[in-house]
């Protein structure tokens, strides 16, 4: 829970529901949003910026994969399905049907969303486990036949599943998204409203339908809560959000392929909100802000040594995977509850300073 | 008719290395629960370890037999460093931790022997095909299955005959009962980790005889999670007869239904027919039906 200074009262529920419920948070969030919006884009070079982008991909990413863990209880290892195929739906629609850059993140969305849907269904009769080796099967299902052999070549635009994506292709009325720093301003607006649009569902009947089956599903059933629908609507929505990462993720490319959307991404997405922390609304967050920065700490360390020990700059893909199995398994046996509970613990430290509790 | 014959009796061979994996894989899930993602993983650790002896110019058998002794210790370690401060831990959380594992297995075995493709050389197993009448077998395919049923009914003889394995057994069925009869839960976990990272092993040995190592061995223990499914999850014969009829189904998907659908059906096809399967039967084929209670 947050806790407010002392003396802080509110008169009516409308504040005590807000999400920013004093002033000194509104002071607090405009100066992040200056940041994000004015100094980093001014001031970051291509390179950082392109390492902004790939953070606000992973965040967007794992959103979905947060949604269905941390609130629905249902463990996917296979996310990046969604995402490649809305990715794919997105850039097909919009070079076979010739349909608007925000149509086509629609049709992603959608197909992001019904593909998650079709695989959930043996979520009728089976759970735990099963549900793993469904979405399991659905990673390798689709990016192995679907987008490699049917969806990719269907174009005719680049080579075997690879489909090109021709400059400037991507605009939203007269704003074309072309450069990274373009890319940076729709990623901040896509991950800002979908935030928004999560936490606030979490809120509703919706969000509690979903906890209330994570907790536990048949004392869920017993007090009358649908868990077939909302289940299903768990893996639409979810599905949806990949989607809309992968949607994201072509105006940020010049070329988009199914090499892009592997198993490997997957248990990446779920590493993500692990570390960060299951069940948090912020925990995809730091999670993703974890484990992108912590690859280019890697890369800075990397070139140095590399002088020193020449084999090394040909093994950072190696050094990578390491360093973030390495990192899930000491979350998870040190930290079980992530960076997100990490940093609540310590703020809630310094506001009860110098009391312990 | 021939055509056909051969493909089954292939598959049914491949099958034998993929029962060994599975057989790892249920051991583990069978005596603690664990879903182990990193099966892949010990396949390839057995793998390149034995490649490894086997490249010391130690003849093939002492290199297996060494490989399964430093399986073990590496079983030893992964239970104790890993899996040990999970226990009583939430479900996915111990998945998760196998998951990490596994990206960490696989970054070791890069790091130690890089990523190229490596050959037993020279070559362990004649390329010639045997011939039973009109049908052709490989014989890699025909001795790795010898060794993966000799490796299976050892461990079957294991199960049923040593103290260990029968505390094993027991744990597997109730494990506060067994607790309280004196049994020491961890040694039995620590000999799981031994038996499934010695299983993996010689799977990931055989495998490398037939088409080399390298990184795409640690997907066959993705494959292999069909096969326990099939079977059901806590029957260690579901699980062999799985990796049998998923070698089976792999086979004949690539054969017959590859044309169809260029590429990739190979190693999807088991993932369909699980899919059906799970629908129709979802405890698997013998696996133990649960209810749930309040």
């Amino acid at each position: 829970m947050l806790r407010l200074p002392c003396g802080t009262k509110f008169d009516n529920y409308r504040a005590d529901h807000a999400w920013w419920q004093t002033r000194w948070t509104w002071i607090k969030m405009f100066l992040l949003f200056f940041i994000l919006f004015f100094i980093i884009p001014r001031f970051a070079g291509e390179y950082w910026l392109g390492v902004f982008n790939m953070l606000g991909y992973t965040i967007l990413a794992a959103m979905g994969v947060q949604l269905l863990i941390g609130y629905t209880g249902q463990v996917t290892l296979g996310h990046a399905a969604p995402i490649g195929f809305g990715a794919f739906a997105c850039a097909l629609s919009m070079y076979l049907l010739g349909v608007p850059y925000l149509v086509g993140v629609l049709i992603g969305m959608l197909a992001g969303g019904l593909l998650s849907f079709v695989f959930g269904l043996p979520c009728i009769k089976v759970k735990g486990f099963y549900i793993i080796m469904t979405t399991m099967a659905m990673q390798f299902i689709t990016t192995d036949i679907i987008l490699t052999q049917f969806l990719g070549p269907l174009a005719g635009k680049g080579r075997g599943g690879v489909l090109a994506i021709e400059p400037g292709m991507f605009h939203i009325g007269p704003w074309v998204i072309y450069t990274d720093k373009d890319a940076y301003y729709w990623m901040l607006i896509l991950v800002i409203i979908m935030q928004w649009f999560m936490a606030n569902l979490m809120r509703t009947r919706v969000g509690r339908a979903w906890m209330a089956i994570r907790d536990n599903d048949i004392a869920a059933e017993a007090l009358g809560v649908n868990i077939v629908y909302y289940k299903f609507l768990a893996f639409f929505i979810a599905g949806a959000m990949g989607g809309l990462a992968g949607c994201y993720w072509l105006t940020t490319q010049s070329i988009v392929s199914p090499e892009h959307f592997p198993f490997a991404w997957s248990l990446w997405l779920v590493g993500v909100i692990l570390i960060g922390g299951v069940g948090s609304m912020y925990g995809h967050i730091y999670g993703a802000m974890f484990m992108t920065l912590m690859l280019e700490f890697i890369k800075l360390a990397l070139v140095p040594l590399s002088s020193a020990f020449p084999t090394l700059a040909g093994k950072f893909l190696f050094l990578k995977d390491f360093f973030f199995g390495l990192a899930i398994v000491l979350f998870l046996i040190f930290e079980p509850n992530g960076l997100a509970y990490r940093w609540w613990r310590t703020k809630r430290y310094f506001q009860l300073w110098p009391f312990p509790y | 008719m021939v055509e056909f014959a051969e493909v089954l009796i292939t598959g049914l061979l491949l099958g034998g290395i993929y029962a060994c994996i599975a057989l790892g894989w249920a051991i583990i899930y069978k005596t603690s629960g664990v879903i182990n993602l990193a099966t892949g993983e010990l396949t390839m650790i057995g793998g390149y370890v034995c490649f490894s002896l086997y490249e010391k110019g130690l003849p093939f058998l002492v290199a297996l037999l060494g490989m399964l002794v430093i399986a073990s210790i590496c079983g030893i370690l992964t239970e104790r460093l890993f899996i040990r401060p999970m226990i009583g831990e939430p479900l996915l959380s111990v998945i998760m931790v196998t998951v990490g594992l596994s990206f960490f297995f696989k970054a070791v075995v890069c790091l130690i022997w890089g990523a190229d493709t490596r050959v037993f050389t020279p070559r362990i197993f004649p390329l010639e095909p045997l011939t039973l009448g009109p049908i052709e077998i490989g014989q890699v395919f025909l001795y790795s299955f010898l060794v993966a049923i000799v490796l299976m009914g050892v461990l079957i003889a294991f199960f049923q005959k040593t103290r260990i394995g029968l505390a094993m057994q027991a744990t597997a069925d109730d494990e506060m009962a067994a607790m309280s009869m004196g049994i020491k839960a961890s040694l039995v976990y620590r000999w799981t980790w031994m038996i499934a990272f010695m299983a993996c092993g010689v799977a990931g040995a055989l495998l490398g005889n037939i088409n080399g190592l390298n990184v795409s061995v640690s997907y066959m223990g993705l494959l292999v999670l069909p096969a326990v499914v099939i079977g059901g999850m806590n029957s260690i014969p579901g699980a062999v007869v799985g990796g049998l009829l998923i070698g089976v189904l792999q086979n004949l998907g690539d054969t017959y239904i590859s044309p169809f659908f260029p590429g990739g059906v190979k190693f999807t096809f088991p993932f369909i027919v699980m899919i059906i399967i799970m629908l129709w039967k979802p405890y698997g084929l013998w696996g133990w039906i649960k209810i749930e209670r309040m």
